[in-house]
C-alpha cells in the first residue's frame, strides 16, 4: 500500500494536508502561549485564578495528565518491546515511544515549575528533598524515569547491548509507580475527603494507561496518516499496533468509569464527608466538564467510535481521549480543594484569592497551549534527532 | 518472549536497587524527627519587661499574662510549650486581632493570618451568633509539615510550626494539607497598586501609579528582616501565623492576644503550672476544632 492511500486510510485529509494543518495549529499554540509565558513573567501570578484556599489549578491538571501520559505510553510500548508485539519490537518504535513519553512530561514539569511561587529555587526539591513529602518523592521518580528514557533511547541504538531489556523492565516499574504515585499525592492529604481515598493511586494509574494508550494510538495513526512513517515497516504492522491500542484504551475506558462510579455511587448512596465535592463535579458550576468534556466526549463518544467504527473513527477516538482525558484531572484536583472544612472560612476575611471558587484565567489557558505546543515542538525534534542519529549508525536494528 | 535468564536477572537487580533505594530514603526521612532548632540554655531569655513595675493584686489578664511570658522566655526553648486560649463566649466579632495581626505582620491582600469566622445560628427572633477567632493550630501532628518537599517548614521546640521563607518553593502543598486553611500564599499584591494618583497642580488627570512606599516596609517575622520588594520572601511564599515568635523574643505577647478589646484571647506557656492558660485550660472543658483529623491543635477554644 502507498503512502497516500495509506494517509486516506487514517485520516481524511491527505497526508501533506495533514501536515499543513498541524503545523498551523503549532504554530497558533505556541504564539499565543508564548503571550501567556511572557505574561506569567513580567506579572508573576497576578494574572492567575488560583488562590489560597484552591491553590492548584489548570497548570497542575495539565502536569498530571502530561506525567500520566508519559507513564502509560512508557508500559505500553516498553511493555511491546519486549513481549515482541509486532510493531512495537523495533528499537525505532521504541524510540519514538520513548521520545514521545519525554515529550509529554517535559512540558508537565514546564507547568508545574510555573505555578511555583519561587521558580529560582526550584532545585531544592533535588538538593534538599524531604521524602516525607509525596512531591518531592515524585519529583524524584520522574527524574529518575527521565534518566532511565534516556539511556534506553541510547541503547535502542546497540542491538547488542545487554541491559536495554533490563533498563526497560526498571522504566516500566518507574512508570507504573509515579502514576500511581500522581495519585497518592493526593489522597494522603487527609484535609481533602475528596482526596483521600485509597482508590486514587489506582484511578490515576487507570487514567494514565488509558491516556497514554490514546496519545499512542493517535500518535501512531497521525504518522501513518502523514507519510512520515519511518518505523513502521508496512500498514498492516500500523494496523496491529493500532488494534492493540484500541483494545488497552477500550479496557482503560471501561475500568477507569468503573473506579469512578465505584466511588461516586458510595458517597451518592449515603452522603459522607466528600459528597459536596461529589455534588460540584456532577451539578457544580462546572457540570459541563464532567458530563459533557470527560463522560460523552471523553467517555461514551470514543467508546462508541471504537465500537463501530474503523480506523479512521478509532484515530479520532483516540484523540478525544486523549485530549478530554485532562478533565479526570482537572474534576479530581479543583474539586477537592473547592470544599472547605470550616464553614464561614470564605466570608471571614473576604479577597478574591480566598474563595472556594476557581476559574482558570486568559493567562493559564494561554500557557496551557504553550505545554501543548511544547509537547508537540519537542515530538517532533526528537523524532526527527531519532532518526537522523539512527540513519548515520551503522549498529541500528 | 525474547528476554533469556541474564535479561531476568540484571532487571532484578535494577528493579531491587530501585526499590531498595527509593525505600531506604523513605524511612530515612520518616524516621528523623530532629530539626536543626537551637535549644538548652543559650536560648533562654533574660527579659526587663515589667521588672520595674510592682505586682498588683487584680492585675489585667494582659499584664499577667506578660509577666507569665517573661517567665517563660527565661527557660530554654525546648522547656515552653506555647499555648493559645480563646474564650468564644467573650469574643464580639470585632476582628481587632485580624487587624493587628495583618499590621504587624505586613500582610499584604489576600493573606491572612487569623481570620474571625461568623456563625449564625436560628431563626429571627430566636438568634445568635458565634464568632471563632482561626489563627494556626500549631498542631503537634501538624500535617502541614511532612508535606513540604524542601524542609522548609517544621516543628519548633517550643512547638510552633516555623516557615523558613528562604527555603520555600512556593508550591503550595501545605497549602491543600492544612484542615483549617490557616495557611494562605502571597501571590504578590498590594493594597494600593493602581490606584488613583493625582497631580502637583491638580490640573491633571489622576494617573494610576504604583503601590505606595508604606507597602514596602518590611515585616519581622521569625525575627529577620523580610523585605518583599523585587520578588523576594515572603511573597511567593506560603504564610502563616507563627505566635508573633519576633514579638515574644523581646517579650511581647502576640499582637492578636494584645489588641483583643474583650480580653478572649489568652497567650502563655502550657508548661508552667501557674499559667493563666494552664489554669483555663485545666478548669474549662476546652474544645479544639476538627478534632477527628487527630492533629492535635494548641489553640483551645472555650464555648
Amino acid at each position: 500500500m502507498s503512502m497516500s492511500s495509506s494517509a486516506a486510510l487514517w485520516a481524511p485529509l491527505s497526508g501533506n494536508a495533514l501536515r499543513r494543518l498541524i503545523t498551523v495549529g503549532w504554530i497558533l499554540l505556541l504564539l499565543a502561549g508564548l503571550v501567556g509565558l511572557v505574561q506569567r513573567l513580567a506579572q508573576g501570578h497576578l494574572p492567575a485564578g488560583y488562590g489560597s484556599y484552591v491553590p492548584w489549578g489548570l497548570w497542575v491538571a495539565l502536569y498530571f495528565h502530561g506525567v500520566g501520559i508519559a507513564g502509560g505510553v512508557f508500559v505500553i510500548g516498553a511493555l511491546g518491546f519486549l513481549l515482541d508485539w509486532p510493531a512495537f519490537r523495533r528499537p525505532a518504535v521504541l524510540r519514538t515511544v520513548i521520545v514521545l513519553c519525554l515529550a509529554a512530561i517535559a512540558p508537565a514539569f514546564m507547568g508545574v515549575w510555573l505555578d511555583l511561587g519561587h521558580m529560582e529555587r526550584a532545585a531544592r526539591i533535588f538538593t534538599s528533598p524531604s521524602f516525607t513529602s509525596m512531591m518531592a518523592f515524585n519529583a524524584w521518580m520522574y527524574a529518575a524515569f527521565v534518566v532511565i528514557a534516556v539511556l534506553s533511547w541510547v541503547l535502542s541504538y546497540r542491538a547488542d547491548s545487554g541491559w536495554l531489556k533490563p533498563l526497560l523492565c526498571l522504566g516500566i516499574f518507574f512508570s507504573v509507580l509515579f502514576p500511581s504515585q500522581s495519585g497518592a499525592f493526593f489522597g494522603v492529604v487527609d484535609a481533602k475527603a475528596y482526596w483521600h481515598s485509597a482508590l486514587l493511586p489506582v484511578v490515576f494509574l487507570t487514567s494514565a494507561l488509558t491516556a497514554g494508550g490514546a496519545t499512542l494510538l493517535a500518535v501512531v495513526a497521525i504518522i501513518s496518516a502523514t507519510g512520515a512513517r519511518g518505523e513502521w515497516i508496512g500498514d498492516d504492522e500500523a494496523v496491529n499496533a493500532i488494534r492493540r491500542l484500541r483494545v488497552i484504551t477500550i479496557v482503560g475506558l471501561v475500568l477507569y468509569f468503573a473506579f469512578e462510579f465505584a466511588e461516586f455511587s458510595i458517597s451518592l448512596w449515603n452522603p459522607v464527608s466528600h459528597a459536596p465535592a461529589v455534588d460540584l463535579v456532577l451539578f457544580g458550576p462546572y457540570w459541563w466538564v464532567f458530563w459533557i468534556v470527560h463522560l460523552l466526549l471523553g467517555g461514551l463518544l470514543p467508546l462508541a467510535l471504537f465500537s463501530l467504527g474503523g480506523p479512521r473513527a478509532w484515530s479520532a477516538a483516540a484523540l478525544l481521549v486523549a485530549v478530554c482525558f485532562v478533565s479526570a484531572r482537572l474534576n479530581v484536583l479543583v474539586p477537592g480543594q473547592a470544599v472547605g472544612e470550616i464553614h464561614g472560612l470564605q466570608e471571614a476575611f473576604q479577597h478574591e484569592r480566598l474563595n472556594y471558587i476557581y476559574h482558570a484565567t486568559a493567562m493559564e489557558y494561554l500557557v496551557g497551549s504553550l505545554l501543548v505546543a511544547m509537547g508537540i515542538g519537542l515530538f517532533v525534534l526528537g523524532r526527527r534527532i531519532s532518526i537522523a542519529v539512527a540513519s548515520r549508525s551503522s549498529t541500528v536494528a | 518472549m525474547s528476554m533469556n535468564r541474564r535479561d531476568f536477572v540484571r532487571a532484578g537487580v535494577l528493579t531491587g536497587a530501585g526499590l531498595a533505594a527509593t525505600v531506604g530514603a523513605v524511612l530515612k526521612d520518616r524516621l528523623s524527627t530532629e530539626t536543626s532548632d537551637p535549644k538548652g540554655p543559650g536560648t533562654a531569655r533574660s527579659l526587663k519587661v515589667l521588672s520595674d513595675v510592682p505586682e498588683q493584686a487584680n492585675e489585667d489578664v494582659l499584664v499577667r499574662m506578660q509577666r507569665e511570658l517573661v517567665r517563660a522566655m527565661a527557660k530554654p526553648v525546648e522547656q515552653r510549650r506555647w499555648i493559645m486560649v480563646i474564650d468564644t463566649r467573650k469574643c464580639v466579632g470585632c476582628h481587632a486581632c485580624t487587624i493587628g495581626c495583618v499590621a504587624e505582620n505586613k500582610l499584604p491582600p489576600g493573606v491572612v493570618y487569623r481570620p474571625v469566622v461568623t456563625e449564625e445560628f436560628g431563626e429571627f427572633p430566636n438568634v445568635s451568633l458565634r464568632f471563632t477567632p482561626r489563627p494556626c493550630m500549631q498542631c503537634d501532628a501538624p500535617p502541614c509539615v511532612p508535606v513540604c518537599p524542601v524542609h522548609a517548614t517544621w516543628k519548633r521546640p517550643d512547638g510552633v510550626v516555623a516557615i523558613d521563607y528562604d527555603k520555600c518553593i512556593g508550591c503550595r502543598y501545605c497549602l491543600t494539607a492544612c484542615p483549617y486553611g490557616a495557611r494562605t500564599s502571597d501571590f504578590g499584591e498590594y493594597y494600593t497598586d493602581g490606584a488613583a494618583e493625582g497631580t502637583p497642580d491638580g490640573d491633571a488627570r489622576p494617573t494610576l501609579g504604583p503601590h505606595a512606599a508604606w507597602e514596602d516596609q518590611p515585616s519581622h517575622e521569625y525575627c529577620k528582616h523580610w523585605d518583599r520588594t523585587g520578588h523576594k520572601s515572603p511573597m511567593g511564599n506560603a504564610r502563616k501565623c507563627h505566635f508573633c515568635l519576633h514579638r515574644l523574643e523581646v517579650g511581647q505577647l502576640p499582637m492578636c492576644a494584645t489588641t483583643c478589646i474583650g480580653r478572649a484571647t489568652y497567650f502563655g506557656d502550657n508548661n508552667d503550672p501557674d499559667s493563666l492558660v494552664t489554669e483555663l485550660v485545666t478548669k474549662h472543658n476546652v474544645q479544639t476544632l476538627l478534632p477527628h483529623k487527630g492533629t492535635r491543635p494548641r489553640v483551645f477554644y472555650i464555648v
